[in-house]
């Protein structure tokens, strides 16, 4: 094919083209019908007429409203799936913690279960005053819970002498 | 107002505005925000699937298989928008298309490898004898048979200007092919249909003795 050929099918195409894009902004928007519509004579009559055709004749399909809903319905179910490591992560998330005032009755514990108030266990961010709290504790208990046989071999090691001397 | 010479060249250039930019962003925000691209494009791309595989299921799946997977990849789409691409122009839209083509196509070879009836060679199956109550008009069938007789790229050109109303840019974009070779494409389309149609040059109306 010679180039001024080619060029002539690349010049009748590009002239194609202007004529299309007036064609369907009509088409597309009812208040341009009427409106000047390329009258370029070096545009084919067959070609022109051919784009009107196609233009008006082409119908444009819908799918049917329950595949529309049902599409609808899957592709809500997949953006939520595409949401939820979001939610669940939460990370950097600051989860108010609800004041408690001194005296006034602790709002996470079920009634009747005073008597296991040390047997619960601490959540993080209370540890280090509970871990205190365990010691002093722990301490007290070892004191008032010791049999007399401990009391008389902690008092014999007091005095110093090995096997009591009492 | 633009002002002339240095100030206007300081002034930086407004960019091209890709017409589907809010909701784009706002879906790549919340995928929940992404039924207003559904509900906008659904019909075209069913059209698209429709007129290229001529079945209404098939045109179902690859049309359900095309939103899908714009959806789930939505965090990669980059909008690429050139002022040459025209005004209105969305390279979302192309995107989109782009991935009903790659599904089209894959329904296609999954039609082939369990035929449920013969299919054409070449010949997309006449979808308006299913839809016949809802398009009756002869010009209309015999526009579409025009159509369906044309080769692969041809059609998909021609669906995309005529029912989708892409612009030469876009469908380039869609078919990768440059804007000069889908203008030819385009133009020798129309020259093939005028002649299958029987179109005459000389017709005024374009209602030739169409068969």
């Amino acid at each position: 094919m010679s180039l001024s050929r080619r060029d002539g099918g690349e010049i009748e195409a590009l002239i194609t083209d202007r004529y299309l894009d007036s064609l369907l902004a009509i088409q597309s928007s009812p208040q341009l019908v009427g409106g000047p519509l390329g009258s370029d004579d070096s545009l084919s009559a067959a070609v022109r007429a051919v784009s009107l055709r196609l233009a008006t004749d082409l119908p444009r399909f819908h799918p049917s409203f329950r595949f529309e809903e049902r599409l609808a319905l899957r592709l809500a179910e997949v953006a939520a799936s595409m949401r939820l490591p979001v939610a669940a992560g939460a990370e950097g998330q600051v989860v108010p913690f609800r004041e408690v005032r001194p005296g006034s009755p602790d709002p996470l514990r079920p009634a009747g279960d005073e008597d296991d108030r040390d047997a619960r266990p601490l959540l993080i961010g209370g540890a280090v005053a509970a871990s205190a709290l365990s010691l002093a504790g722990a301490w007290l208990a070892w004191r008032r819970r010791t049999s007399p046989m401990a009391r008389a071999i902690r008092a014999a090691h007091s005095m110093g002498q090995p096997g009591g001397g009492v | 107002m633009w002002r002339s010479g240095a100030a206007k060249d300081a002034v930086p250039r407004i960019a091209h505005l890709d017409r589907d930019r809010p909701l784009v962003e706002a879906a790549q925000r919340d995928p929940a925000r992404f039924d207003a691209l559904y509900r906008r494009y659904l019909a075209r791309v069913y059209s698209y699937a429709y007129y290229e595989l001529g079945d209404h299921h098939a045109a179902e799946d690859a049309t359900e298989a095309t939103f899908v997977s714009a959806l789930t990849n939505l965090h990669r789409f980059e909008e690429r928008a050139r002022p040459a691409d025209g005004e209105g122009a969305s390279t979302f839209r192309v995107w989109l298309f782009q991935i009903a083509r790659n599904e089209v196509a894959g329904e296609r070879r999954r039609a082939r490898r369990r035929p449920v009836q013969p299919i054409g060679e070449t010949v997309v199956v006449d979808p308006l004898d299913i839809e016949a109550e809802a398009v009756r008009r002869d010009e209309a069938r015999a526009a579409w048979q025009a159509l369906g007789r044309l080769p692969g790229e041809r059609r998909q050109a021609m669906v995309l200007r005529f029912v989708d109303e892409l612009s030469t840019a876009e469908i380039a974009g869609v078919l990768g092919r440059s804007e000069g070779a889908v203008r030819v494409l385009i133009h020798r389309a129309l020259k093939s249909v005028a002649r299958d149609m029987g179109v005459s040059k000389r017709s005024g109306d374009g209602r030739g003795s169409a068969s």
